[in-house]
C-alpha cells in the first residue's frame, strides 16, 4: 500500500493531497506536512491589505479539513530528505520538526513511496536591507498576517491625509530579482482605490517601482493583445491605468535597500537612485525552503536535489543558453526530480529552466529581471496532475518512467485579474488571460502566444469574475460539494 | 476617475513618460462600467479562462 508524503498545504499542495485522497482508497495513506495551520486562499490577500476582507474570510483550519478527510496532517516542517532511504531505514525518508498540535520542537521521521514537494516561496525580506515588516520598514502583503499588518499601516497614512499631510506611497517589487508583479499592481490599484474613495487622491503621491523593463511586463516577458484594431503590447494597457489614476512608476529598478525614509534602488542605466516614502508596499525575493539532502550513506546530495535558490530539480532543461534560445520545451511537463523519480515538485516549489522576461544586467553588474511567476492558476493544475500521475502508479495504469498526464507553462494558460474595488457596480479590473505562459516562439512565432486566448480589458466584468473566483476556489479548496468538477 | 482634468494636464504638459501613456476616453470608460455590455464580457472571459484551463493539462 503506497504511502503520500505531500510538503506543504498551499494552493499545489492542498490540490494534490485533496485529490489523492479522493482517488486512492483508504488502504493508501496521504500524509500531509505543513508548518501553516491555515490554507490561506493567497490572491485574497490584497482585500485584506486594504482592509475590504478579514483575514477568517480567506482562510480555514486544516487539521479538522484533513481529519475529516482521513488525511494525516502533522504540523511541522521539513528538516531534511534522504530520498535514497538511510542507514536505518530502507525507504526514502524526510525528517520533520514539529511546530505545533502540542509537539512543539519534537522531531521525527516520516518515510514515504512517493514525495510532493509543494512547498511554498520563503520570503527573503533579508535579501533587501531594510525590507520587510518583521525586520525592516515596508510592509507586505504576501500573508494574510502581513496583509493586515499592511491595512493598519495604510490606515496611519489615511489619517495623515485626512489631517490635511501630503503622502509618499511606494507600492511594488523590493528586490531586483523578485516576482509577484501582478500582486503589487494589484495592491497599488487598490490602494488608490481606497484612497481616491475618501477624496482623498489630491494628497497622495502615488509611485508604482518595479524590476519590469516595462510596466506591464508581469514577470512574463509582457504580452500581446488583440483590441480595437490593433495588437498592443501590454505596456500600453497597464501603463494606462496607472496613467488614469496618476500613478506614477518607476520601471528597470533594482531595490536594494530601505530606511525609514527612503527607498533606495539601481536602474539598469546604472544609476543610484532614492524615492522618499510614508508607506510602502514591497515585494521580496523569494526562494525555495532551504531543505538538505542527503544519500543512503549520509553524504550531502543537496545540490542533486536543489538548484542553489532552493527550488527543486525537475525533468527541465537546465542547460545554460541565450535569451534567443530558450525554448517551450525547456520547462518540465511533469515536475518531477529526473533521478528520484517517486518525487515530484509542482507549483513554486520546482527551479524554473530560465526567467521567462529577458534578463539584463547593470552597468555595475546587477541583475535586474523579475523570476518567472508561478501564480494560483498553474500551481493547482500542476498540483492535480501530480495526483493523477500518482494515482496512475500506485494503481498500476502507468510506471515512473513513462507518466500520462502532463502540464508545463508553457503548454498552460494563466489569468490574472487585478481587481480593484468592492461591491457588484463599485469595482474595476483589469483582466489578462495568457496563453501559454511561456511564450512558444515555435507555435506563435510572430507573438509568441495565442491571441485568441491572450486577453486584456478593462471593466466591470473582470471584477465579478475575481468575486466568482475567490468564492468558488475557497469552495473548492474547502472540498464543498461538487468541488472536483470546479476547474484550477 | 475624480481627477480627469489634473492629469490630462500633467500627461500633456509633463514631457516625461507618464505623459505619453494612453488615456480611455469617456465612451471607453462608459462601456467598462455599462451592465449589459459587461455582463457580456463576463461570459465571453468565462468561456476563454475555462478553454484555457482545458488546454493546461492533458
Amino acid at each position: 500500500m503506497a504511502k503520500i508524503v505531500v510538503l506543504g498545504s498551499g494552493i499545489a499542495g492542498h490540490t494534490a493531497a485533496a485529490y489523492l485522497r479522493k482517488w486512492l482508497n483508504k488502504s493508501h495513506e496521504v500524509v500531509v506536512i505543513s508548518p501553516n495551520e491555515y490554507y490561506q486562499f493567497v490572491p485574497s490577500n490584497i482585500w485584506v491589505g486594504v482592509g475590504r476582507m478579514k483575514p477568517d474570510q480567506i482562510r480555514f483550519k486544516l487539521e479538522p479539513k484533513y481529519k475529516k478527510w482521513g488525511i494525516n496532517f502533522k504540523r511541522a516542517k521539513a528538516l531534511t530528505i534522504h530520498p535514497e532511504g538511510g542507514k536505518d531505514s530502507e525507504k526514502p525518508y524526510v525528517t520533520i520538526e514539529y511546530v505545533g498540535q502540542g509537539k512543539e520542537g519534537q522531531k521525527e521521521v516520516v518515510d514515504y513511496d512517493f514525495l510532493v514537494n509543494a512547498t511554498g516561496p520563503q520570503l527573503r525580506f533579508d535579501k533587501t536591507e531594510g525590507l520587510g515588516p518583521e525586520h525592516g520598514h515596508t510592509v507586505s502583503v504576501c500573508n494574510f498576517n502581513h496583509a493586515s499588518h499592511a491595512w493598519a499601516e495604510l490606515q496611519k497614512s489615511i489619517k495623515k491625509m485626512e489631517a490635511g499631510e501630503p503622502q509618499n506611497i511606494v507600492i511594488g517589487i523590493g528586490h531586483p530579482g523578485a516576482t509577484c508583479q501582478g500582486a503589487a499592481f494589484e495592491y497599488i490599484l487598490n490602494v488608490y482605490h481606497e484612497i481616491d474613495r475618501r477624496g482623498l487622491s489630491d494628497l497622495a503621491n502615488i509611485t508604482y517601482i518595479t524590476n519590469e523593463y516595462e510596466v506591464g511586463d508581469f514577470a512574463m516577458g509582457g504580452a500581446y493583445i488583440k483590441r480595437n484594431g490593433y495588437i498592443t503590447p501590454t505596456k500600453i494597457f497597464a501603463e494606462s491605468f496607472l496613467a488614469e489614476r496618476e500613478i506614477y512608476w518607476i520601471k528597470r529598478a533594482g531595490v536594494y535597500k530601505v530606511d525609514d525614509e527612503k527607498i533606495y534602488y539601481e536602474n539598469l542605466a546604472g544609476e543610484y537612485k532614492e524615492i522618499p516614502y510614508d508607506f510602502a508596499m514591497l515585494i521580496p525575493a523569494f526562494s525555495g525552503p532551504g531543505f538538505k539532502a542527503f544519500d543512503k550513506q549520509g553524504a550531502d546530495i543537496t545540490d542533486k536535489m536543489f538548484k542553489p535558490n532552493g527550488f527543486m530539480i525537475v525533468d527541465a532543461d537546465y542547460t545554460p543558453k541565450p535569451f534567443e534560445e530558450w525554448k517551450a520545451s525547456d520547462w518540465p511537463e511533469v515536475v518531477q526530480h529526473p533521478e528520484y523519480k517517486n518525487v515530484f515538485a509542482p507549483g513554486i516549489a520546482f527551479a524554473p529552466p530560465h526567467t521567462i522576461s529577458k534578463p539584463f544586467t547593470s552597468p555595475n553588474g546587477t541583475k535586474i529581471v523579475p523570476a518567472p511567476p508561478r501564480t494560483g492558476m498553474p500551481s493547482g493544475v500542476m498540483g492535480k496532475v501530480v495526483a493523477q500521475n500518482i494515482r496512475d502508479v500506485v494503481k498500476g495504469k502507468a510506471t515512473l518512467d513513462k507518466l500520462k498526464h502532463k502540464a508545463s507553462m508553457s503548454k498552460m494558460g494563466a489569468a490574472c485579474i487585478v481587481s480593484a474595488g468592492y461591491g457588484m457596480t463599485n469595482g474595476m479590473a483589469a483582466t489578462m488571460t495568457v496563453f501559454p505562459i511561456v511564450q512558444d516562439w515555435d507555435k506563435y512565432p510572430e507573438f509568441g502566444r495565442s491571441l485568441t486566448y491572450t486577453v486584456g480589458e478593462a471593466g466591470l466584468a473582470g471584477h465579478w469574475l475575481k468575486w466568482f473566483m475567490h468564492y468558488m476556489f475557497l469552495h473548492k479548496a474547502k472540498g464543498y460539494p461538487f468541488w472536483w468538477l470546479l476547474p484550477e | 476617475m475624480a481627477n480627469t482634468k489634473k492629469y490630462l494636464t500633467r500627461i500633456t504638459r509633463g514631457y516625461t513618460e507618464f505623459s505619453y501613456a494612453t488615456i480611455p476616453t469617456k465612451f471607453t470608460r462608459f462601456m467598462r462600467r455599462c451592465i449589459i455590455w459587461q455582463a457580456w464580457r463576463w461570459l465571453v472571459l468565462n468561456i476563454k479562462i475555462l478553454r484555457i484551463v482545458a488546454f493546461g493539462h492533458s
